[in-house]
């Protein structure tokens, strides 16, 4: 503790030996001036000058010297004053304790005056501690980048502990630690470094401080997680690092840290805008295109129905035309919706819209949605009465079984039907569509979820292949997962999807 | 059907324009036509049709502006036309006032049942308003709040009750989820939207004959409920 006030306050301060010096001097000098007073006053007053000596070198100089000026005073007082004068001799035995309280006094003085002096010099030194840290709080606050943490801190710890410090954060994946550039003449034992980072400890070494290193780590922690850790060399290998300094030191750390994690939400704020701004431009192009391309569309559709309003009617060959480009421009209509759904879901700006809801409701909206393509098809839901409410975005989904209902009416036979059935598993709900088509072909079945993957035996019916891989997509985005199989029992295919059960709210029950 | 009903499209598509008014002028109706919002809304105001045909997509500004504009001095009935993947558009349009949608593309067939039960509900509002509703085998007497099921009283809770009442009140309109929640539940209920599916569901199986498949019970997916006569 002394050496370190002496560090900071030098100017103010003499050196141990320039303070024996002096406490001699005023011991001296009280004795040149108290000589020719010794006509005139009594002993008793001459003690007191001395005593007035020692309190000021207690006040001034400190304890020890107060220590020493007490002794001195004790034996100038005997040699010079007491007679016999100029030897140690006593003529009167009383002036023993004379000496005896003279020193005494002159102890507890040195103790009092010295402790006194320590305390003020110490709530000086806190105060300039604490002005210094508010006013690096403040630069902090206003820092708009790491290096000019860097600085700052560098440049706090320089001046207030006469110590060197080095700022190491993390990479961004956060796997390691690296210093930052600029700061040197601090070697990091990069291990010390990386076990402050990963508990969130101050770690001190005392071993690599007698070489040299950097000896102390203070992890920055903020409220989120730790980001980083501020190194510390000490110029002087001897410099105590008490709870004080130590406690400094986590204040000016939790300030840095606090600074960074400002810095990094700055720049997550900054790159989810500029995320932000891709995806609407993103998706505002997908909404135009398909704009575009459904506007002709509808105006097939339209323009082919209304051949038939034609009067008087026109023969049956160009009617049957008409039905034909109707049904051509609905299965392009399909097509497109299917593009540009996948086009949405593979660029991530599809917003899911979850909400919970009864799985039954969906299902019969995308019965009614397919309509007359399943007139072949009778479908069978086969729902528990007890199945939970499952959240997830009502078109998506809908869109899920409508592929999955178009697949099995395209490749199953006529009036063959269609089962759909969704069972508890767990924390899962599987939904199970089944047809009596061919089935998948064996082997592949993961395959068939790719984009554009086509069963080799289905080339002969429509399709691009798009529609099992739009359904793996929005399973996903729920974070579901979907498989394909055949039935053990009979011929056809079953497309099983899994959604999470989550924890579904509470419905009040409604009183009676 | 109503004779000599007054229509108008608002659609900047000619060829669209081209088939609606084909198959509605088949249906006997009088067809006024405008390419822009602006024309869409002086036409409007001028010729006082029976109906609006109103395409989402203009470009010359936000269809839902000019529905807000009718339903200041007008309660004409206001059928949308919109491409999918505008669930958002199409709540908002209904929650400014439109009575239905349909979504491109779309067959004449559709557009002309549409149309049919947006006209027959202008002609039957207002005079002989009608408590009792029936649909497939359903029989409710809204005065004396009682609900049959093939000639069988069926008990529905209050909620359920209101709840279909407020569809019934507005056969072949499709109602947001929002409407019916705030409307049933109450403003503080608007984004419990499970409630809404849940008493739904309870209505479909006291009501419907298949309520995984329902009927009259309809639901418009993402958007709301509709009940169909």
């Amino acid at each position: 503790m002394a050496y370190e006030s002496q560090l900071k306050e030098g100017s103010q301060r003499w050196s141990p030996l320039q303070g024996v010096i002096l406490t001699v001097l005023a011991c001296a000098a009280t004795t040149v001036l108290a000589t020719p007073l010794l006509g005139y006053l009594d002993l008793a007053n001459i003690v007191m000058l001395f005593l007035l000596t020692v309190l000021l070198v207690a006040v001034k100089l400190g304890r020890n010297q107060a220590v020493l000026a007490s002794v001195l005073s004790v034996l100038l007082f005997d040699v010079f004053f007491v007679p016999p004068r100029f030897s140690l001799e006593v003529a009167n035995i009383q002036y023993l304790v004379t000496f005896a309280v003279m020193l005494a006094t002159g102890l507890l003085t040195a103790h009092l005056a010295a402790g006194l002096r320590e305390k003020a010099q110490d709530a000086e030194r806190r105060e300039r501690r604490t002005e210094a840290l508010y006013q690096v709080a403040r630069q902090l606050a206003g820092a708009l980048a790491v290096e000019q943490i860097d600085e700052l801190a560098r440049a706090f710890v320089t001046t207030q502990l006469n110590a060197h410090a080095a700022l190491l954060l993390p990479d961004e994946l956060r796997r390691d630690l690296l210093q930052t550039a600029g700061t040197p003449g601090v070697s990091i034992e990069i291990h010390l470094a990386r076990m402050a980072y990963q508990t969130g400890e101050t770690v001190r070494s005392e071993a690599v401080r007698s070489q040299g290193d950097a000896s102390l780590y203070l992890p920055l922690n903020a409220s989120m997680r730790t980001r980083g850790v501020l190194a510390l060399r000490f110029d002087d290998p001897y410099f105590d690092i008490n709870s004080e300094t130590l406690s400094l030191l986590e204040a000016m750390a939790s300030l840095i840290a606090v600074a960074l994690e400002r810095l990094h939400y700055e720049t997550v704020a900054k790159s989810s805008e500029v995320k932000m701004l891709t995806e609407r431009l993103r998706s505002s192009i997908l909404s135009a295109l398909s704009h575009d391309l459904r506007t002709p569309l509808t105006a097939m559709v339209g323009l082919a129905d209304s051949l038939s309003l034609i009067k008087p009617p026109l023969p049956t060959v160009a009617l049957d035309t008409a039905q034909a480009l109707h049904e051509q421009a609905g299965r392009l209509a399909g097509l497109v919706g299917n593009l540009l759904d996948m086009a949405r879901l593979n660029a991530g700006t599809v917003t899911l819209r979850k909400e919970w809801q009864p799985l039954e409701e969906v299902i019969g909206a995308s019965i009614k949605l397919l309509g007359a393509a399943l007139a072949r098809h009778p479908v069978k839901v086969g729902l528990p009465p007890d199945l939970p409410l499952l959240e997830f975005d009502a078109v998506l989904i809908e869109r899920v079984f409508c592929n999955l209902l178009e697949n099995s009416a395209k490749f199953a036979p006529a009036d063959t039907p269609i089962a759909i059935s969704a069972t508890r598993q767990g924390d899962w709900v599987a939904i199970t569509v089944c047809d009596s088509g061919i089935g998948f072909p064996p082997g592949c079945t993961d395959a068939l979820f790719d984009m554009f993957a086509r069963a080799p035996q289905r080339s002969g019916t429509p399709g691009t292949g798009l529609g099992l891989a739009i359904c793996k997509a929005i399973v996903e985005a729920h974070h579901g997962n979907i498989h394909a199989e055949n039935r053990a029992d009979i011929a056809g295919g079953c497309v099983t999807f899994r959604l999470p059960v989550g924890y579904p709210p509470i419905i009040e029950e409604e009183k009676p | 059907m109503s004779q000599s009903a007054k229509v108008l499209i608002v659609e900047d598509e000619s060829q669209i324009r081209r088939f609606i008014r084909a198959a509605l002028e088949d249906e006997g109706c009088q067809v006024a036509e405008s390419e822009t919002l602006r024309r869409g809304l002086i036409e409007a105001g001028s010729r006082k049709p029976d109906l609006l045909i109103l395409d989402l997509g203009l470009p010359d500004g936000d269809g839902i502006d000019l529905i807000r504009d009718l339903r200041g001095w007008s309660d004409m009935p206001v059928l949308i036309l919109s491409a999918r993947a505008q669930e958002n558009d199409k709540i908002d349009a209904l929650d400014a006032g439109a009575d239905d949608y349909l979504t491109k593309p779309f067959s004449v067939g559709e557009l002309r049942a549409r149309v049919r039960a947006l006209l027959r509900r202008r002609s039957r509002s207002g005079d002989d308003a009608s408590p009792v509703v029936e649909f497939g085998d359903i029989h409710v007497d809204l005065s004396r709040r009682i609900v049959m099921r093939a000639g069988e009283p069926v008990h529905l809770t209050p909620l359920e009750y209101r709840l279909l009442s407020l569809l019934l009140a507005h056969p072949g309109k499709v109602l947001t989820q929002r409407t019916l929640l705030r409307e049933v539940w109450g403003p503080s209920y608007v984004e419990s939207s499970h409630y809404l599916r849940v008493f739904v569901g309870h209505l479909r199986q006291k009501l419907e004959h298949d309520p995984t498949q329902p009927q009259h019970l309809l639901t418009e997916t993402g958007v709301g409920y509709r009940f169909q006569p």
